[in-house]
């Protein structure tokens, strides 16, 4: 067969008219058949085989004479008639997929051709959807064709149905009527659905492409108003709307109806319909910037005012910190009892607190355990106090890490790598990421470019410079990138040098015969500042002093500078021969250092490492007292004394 | 040429003007609207140009359409992507169990028909993606409500004890009130003693315990010894080994009197004499008590190589130290359980399951008086029980770690600790404080014992391989008792002061004599 498209459409045409005037409306999947028989250049015979399919026998024949009449005709007439139809045949240029849509509505209406014809398509009114209205007329349409023949068909059924309703007839007729209506009806549509499921037999065609009436054209539009006009007269038409029935919609409806009202702005003066208000001038001329002279000092003043307010801050914490160590908000907590009057250190009381809480006298000369009485304060009670929680125990349990072996590390590393390129391959696939351009190096370039290459090498030289240029200078930037700053590099190094000491301060007391050298008292600072420890080392003749506290890393730092780095003899014996004075009259007087004590503390004492000049033994002592830790200065104290005797 | 200026001014002028204009170029619209009246072919058409132009009549392009429908697709197909990652970077554990657990908690079947564990494991992850992070947060929210609900039940509360306490208790009150009022008249008195000869008393018990060395030293069994106390008439030392068993060494020969066969089969943690064994007590009373790790608790007569009696009731946990009354009558056990008892050893009950510690309670020490007891735990605290109602009268909070030593002073109102940080405090219970901290070693203080009878000066133990003297009021290191070569585990003075006894880890253990003077 060789129809173009542009006859085969016309074709379509002329067969849909004649389908309608033949079973009085329009019947696609008819027309698809019988296009398709001619299509495929059937004899009447064939034709009138697949016809039945959709029609009865003696329908089918005749209907098979009319198209190929109307086929003969058209092949004569062909020529002459292209140029008539063009406008009708605008809308064919929409997309197939439109019109699979618009099909998929019809079928489904006539699946459902008992429906009130009036019910609009449900979802989005937009005037804007020329589909959908398209689609609204073309339903409609059909529907009317489908009223009228079932008016035709009423028609047809004798006076007796009118008859029925006539009150003296028996129900029984009217029963019966009833039955024979409905009966008609699911013949209607078993008729209906046997000629679909024909139509779904029938082959390979695409029944979306010829299921357009196409004298559906829409016949209204809208001005500029948002009216909708005739198309030929360009009259205002009204139509009936279709109201919201939704409580939300009929809300939003009225909102906007006030908004309207609302929105509407005031009778303007007379003047301001001269200006435009889509227009929104700026001012003709920018204000002149003046200088802004500050006063001078103002900055050293509000640096000054900043400083005080730190310091102040700093204060309050210590008072804080002061307060915290004397231990009044936990004994707060206890509910202990406590004796009713302070006892001063030495003295004795005329009874022990405790036992005042038992026998409820003052004296215990006043105390007579003959009277049952008098032992009032023992009971049967069973205390069960408030179990407090370790000082030295973290609040949140720590969780250990979990160290991998070099084998497991690769394979997990190995895993993720296969795991992301998979991903990456799998975006490029599904379009969502653009492929990489390829990887081209000097040494595969031919094989990568191929032709190109051999057309403009000096070219693809340059592209491949160029591309291996851009991918180093890729790699360096992500390096670049993941270094650490400088400033970061730093607090990582000072993190790792500064240890937790919430839990619990690590302390070290060391006595030092002569800490005269400065070169010595040099390094023990240097070191402590670089360990950032605190403490403070106190220079007493005989008996120099130095207390540290830190983490424990930090101590055993520390500890292996006092007792190993620094060579203290060799610093004795240098000081002698400068002395020139008796050299070595006992290995006794030798410089040394001493580990008085280390152990652990709940907080620390000292806010920074300090050195203390003293010249006695009690303003020494007051160094320590004033941070409650005199006991340090004690011990080592006494160590000193008992070595000198 | 000037025109041709001109025209480019007017060019560059109409730009400058759209720079001011804030939305689109009035002007074409205008020439557009113009060109359209003019035009006007049919009322029609013009109708739709303006619709078209008000918007009233939209006419999408296909194309735009698909764009808009392969955005659509191409956002869910990543976050499909983005949730696939996730659910990657969820670490789910391998062990069936737990994964099985992780379900449970989540309110997922554990098991679906068919699914192995592999399956289970995927099915975990993918909904714990799902879930996502603010399943964590919530988790910790109710950890954190949790947390602090437990905070509020944590208060002090009280329960009726039996009868049988509420007579032990009167029994220790008209027990102990008598020995109070002697032991504070007596202190009266000695107030009254003039300073000037105090002081020459001291000095002169200084310069005798400067002169403290070695006496002997004896290998006592072959694991460490972990504990030893002279008998109250200083003939005996009793010393435990972790070996399990205990043996009774004379003194001053150091040769051994007997083994306690019948012993532990754990390491023994404690060995006490009664405090009238050997003086008023009969041999074949109970004369000794001992404790093992297992939690056994045996008590002995000076006769026999067998326990006489077991005390059951604290095992499965181990019984660290335990220490008799003054009285003798009661036996105060620390137990691993965070308790500790007393033992009525007349009616052979237990009186007492005292709580209070948050951690295993370690040591026990009774006043002189009999009036009070003190305890301390691994919690790093110390309490001081009132015996007669029961109740904690003080709470010694000051150590940072395990407090594995308390002794009460015999003057019955100081209180010295030992503990883990190496350091050991004194408390003033009159003051209710701690009045000295003694940076004592250089690793964990062991043991603390003051001096009988007097407490002129305290001793404490190391695992720093020394004991060390402190004088009493100063709190002065007086003498370093270095000889022995592993950690001092148990310490001792005998009633009499005439020796002193350490037992260590290198399984030895050391009598202790002042070389000036017969007494320490």
């Amino acid at each position: 067969m060789s129809l173009s498209r542009r006859e085969s459409d016309d074709f379509r045409y002329l067969l849909e008219k004649s389908v309608k005037k033949f079973i009085g409306f329009s019947e696609p999947t008819l027309v698809t058949a019988a296009f398709d028989c001619i299509d495929r250049g059937y004899d009447r015979r064939k034709t009138v085989d697949k016809l039945t399919a959709i029609l009865d026998n003696n329908q089918a024949t005749k209907f098979t004479d009319i198209v190929h009449e109307l086929y003969e005709d058209f092949r004569i007439g062909s020529r002459g008639r292209s140029k008539k139809r063009k406008d009708d045949r605008d809308d064919e240029n929409d997309n197939k997929r439109r019109r699979k849509f618009k099909m998929l509505l019809y079928v489904l209406y006539l699946q459902d051709d008992e429906a009130p014809v009036n019910v609009p398509a449900p979802g989005n009114p937009s005037p804007g959807q020329l589909t959908t209205d398209k689609i609204k007329e073309m339903m409609a349409n059909a529907q009317k064709l489908i009223q009228e023949r079932k008016t035709q068909i009423q028609a047809t059924i004798p006076t007796k149905s009118l008859a029925t309703i006539q009150p003296d007839n028996t129900t029984k007729v009217f029963m019966n009527d009833v039955a024979s209506k409905a009966k008609r009806a699911a013949d209607l549509q078993a008729q209906i659905q046997t000629r679909l499921s024909g139509m779904q037999g029938l082959g390979p065609v695409t029944p979306a492409a010829q299921s357009i009436p196409l004298d559906s054209k829409p016949t209204l539009i809208l001005n500029d108003q948002g009216q909708t006009i005739d198309a030929v007269t360009g009259q205002p038409v009204q139509l009936s709307l279709h109201t919201p029935t939704l409580k939300a919609n009929i809300q939003a409806k009225r909102r906007e109806q006030f908004k309207g009202l609302i929105d509407k702005p005031p009778e303007e003066i007379s003047e301001s319909k001269f200006f435009d208000s889509r227009v929104s001038g700026k001012g003709a001329f920018r204000p002149k910037r003046s200088f802004k002279f500050n006063e001078k000092g103002r900055f050293e003043q509000l640096a000054n005012r900043l400083r005080t307010k730190a310091q102040l801050e700093k204060l309050q914490n210590e008072i804080a910190q002061a307060a915290k160590k004397t231990g009044i908000a936990s004994a707060a907590k206890l509910a202990t009892i406590a004796p009713k009057k302070d006892m001063k250190e030495g003295e004795v009381p005329d009874i022990e607190w405790w036992d005042s809480f038992i026998v409820n006298c003052e004296h215990y000369d006043n105390l007579d355990l003959k009277d049952d009485q008098v032992l009032t304060g023992v009971t049967n009670l069973v205390e069960h106090p408030i179990q407090m929680k370790p000082p030295a125990e973290p609040t949140n349990e720590i969780a250990i890490p979990v160290y991998l072996t070099t084998k497991e590390r690769e394979k997990l590393r190995r895993q993720n790598r296969t795991e992301s390129q998979k991903e990456i391959t799998e975006k490029i696939r599904l379009g969502l990421m653009p492929p990489p351009e390829p990887k081209v190096r000097m040494a595969n370039l031919m094989r990568v470019l191929g032709q190109e290459a051999v057309q403009d090498p000096t070219k693809i030289e340059a592209h491949v410079r160029a591309q291996m240029a851009k991918r180093e200078k890729a790699h360096e930037e992500a390096n670049a990138a993941r270094k650490l700053t400088a400033e970061q590099r730093r607090e990582k190094k000072i993190k790792k040098i500064k240890e937790d000491t919430s839990l619990g301060v690590h302390v070290a007391v060391y006595r030092v015969r002569d800490l005269k050298n400065p070169a010595i008292k040099f390094k023990v600072e240097a070191n402590a500042n670089q360990l950032f420890m605190t403490g403070i080392v106190v220079l007493y003749r005989d008996c120099n002093v130095v207390v540290i506290e830190g983490g424990p890393k930090q101590q055993r730092k520390f500890k292996r500078l006092m007792l190993n780095r620094i060579k203290w003899q060799d610093d004795k014996k240098r000081s002698k021969d400068q002395d020139g004075s008796d050299g070595e009259d006992d290995a006794d007087k030798l410089n040394k250092c001493f580990l008085v004590w280390e152990g652990t503390v709940k907080t620390r004492s000292f806010s920074d490492i300090k050195f203390k000049a003293c010249p006695t033994e009690t303003f020494a002592r007051e160094q320590f007292k004033k941070l409650g830790v005199e006991h340090y200065w004690d011990l080592a104290y006494s160590g000193a004394v008992l070595e000198s005797t | 040429m000037s025109e041709m200026s001109d025209d480019d001014e007017d060019v560059i002028h109409i730009i400058k003007k759209d720079k001011v204009i804030q939305y689109g170029s009035l002007e074409e619209k205008e020439r557009q609207r113009l060109a359209n009246t003019g035009s006007s072919g049919s009322l029609a058409n013009d109708a739709i140009e303006a619709g078209k132009a008000s918007g009233n009549i939209n006419i999408t392009s296909e194309s735009n359409q698909f764009e808009i429908d392969d955005d659509a697709g191409q956002a869910e197909a990543l976050a499909e992507f983005n949730k696939r990652k996730r659910a990657r970077q969820i670490q789910v554990s391998t062990d069936d169990f737990e994964v099985k657990a992780r379900l449970r908690e989540n309110g997922e079947p554990i098991c679906l028909f068919g699914e192995g564990p592999a399956e289970r494991r995927e099915r975990l992850r993918q909904i714990l993606a799902q879930i996502g992070a603010d399943a964590i947060k919530k988790r910790a929210e109710e950890k954190a409500a949790e947390a602090k609900k437990k905070e509020e039940e944590n208060v002090t509360w009280y329960h009726e004890g039996s009868e049988s306490l509420k007579e032990a208790r009167l029994w220790l009150a008209n027990y102990s009130l008598p020995r109070a009022k002697e032991r504070v008249t007596k202190q009266k008195l000695e107030k009254n003693i003039p300073a000037t000869q105090q002081n020459a008393k001291l000095q002169e018990l200084h310069k005798k315990i400067r002169s403290v060395t070695n006496d002997c030293s004896q290998i006592g069994d072959n694991r460490p010894l972990s504990f030893c106390q002279f008998s109250p008439n200083s003939k005996l030392l009793a010393v435990s080994s972790w070996s399990g068993l205990c043996k009774i060494w004379s003194i001053p020969e150091c040769e051994m009197v007997r083994e306690l066969r019948g012993s532990h089969n754990c390491n023994v943690g404690a060995i006490v004499f009664h405090p009238q064994a050997t003086l008023s007590l009969d041999d074949n009373a109970c004369c000794m008590a001992s404790c093992g790790q297992d939690g056994t608790v045996k008590l002995w007569n000076l006769v026999s190589e067998e326990p006489i009696a077991d005390i059951e009731g604290h095992s499965p946990y181990r019984v660290s130290r335990l220490a008799y009354h003054p009285s003798g009558r009661f036996l105060g056990t620390c137990c691993f359980d965070n308790s500790w008892r007393l033992w009525d050893l007349e009616a052979q009950d237990e009186v007492l399951h005292q709580e209070g510690h948050s951690k295993p309670v370690y040591d026990i020490s009774f006043q002189c008086d009999g009036a009070l007891a003190a305890t301390c735990g691994l919690d790093a605290y110390s309490r001081v029980w009132d015996l007669r109602s029961g109740r904690c009268v003080m709470f010694l909070e000051g150590h940072l770690k395990s407090v594995l030593a308390i002794d009460f002073s015999p003057d019955g109102y100081h209180v010295a600790t030992g503990s883990e940080d190496n350091m050991s405090k004194i408390w003033d219970l009159r003051q209710r404080k701690c009045v000295y901290t003694i940076p004592a070693h250089t690793n964990l203080v062991s043991y603390v014992k003051f001096q009988p009878q007097h407490g002129n000066y305290l001793v404490t133990a190391s695992y720093d391989s020394t004991a060390k003297i402190w004088a009493h009021p100063t709190w002065t290191p007086l003498r370093t008792l270095a000889g022995h070569e592993g950690k001092i585990m148990g310490l001792d003075i005998s009633p009499d002061l005439k020796h002193m006894a350490t037992c260590s880890f290198d399984r030895t253990f050391k009598i202790w004599i002042s070389e000036t003077s017969e007494t320490l």
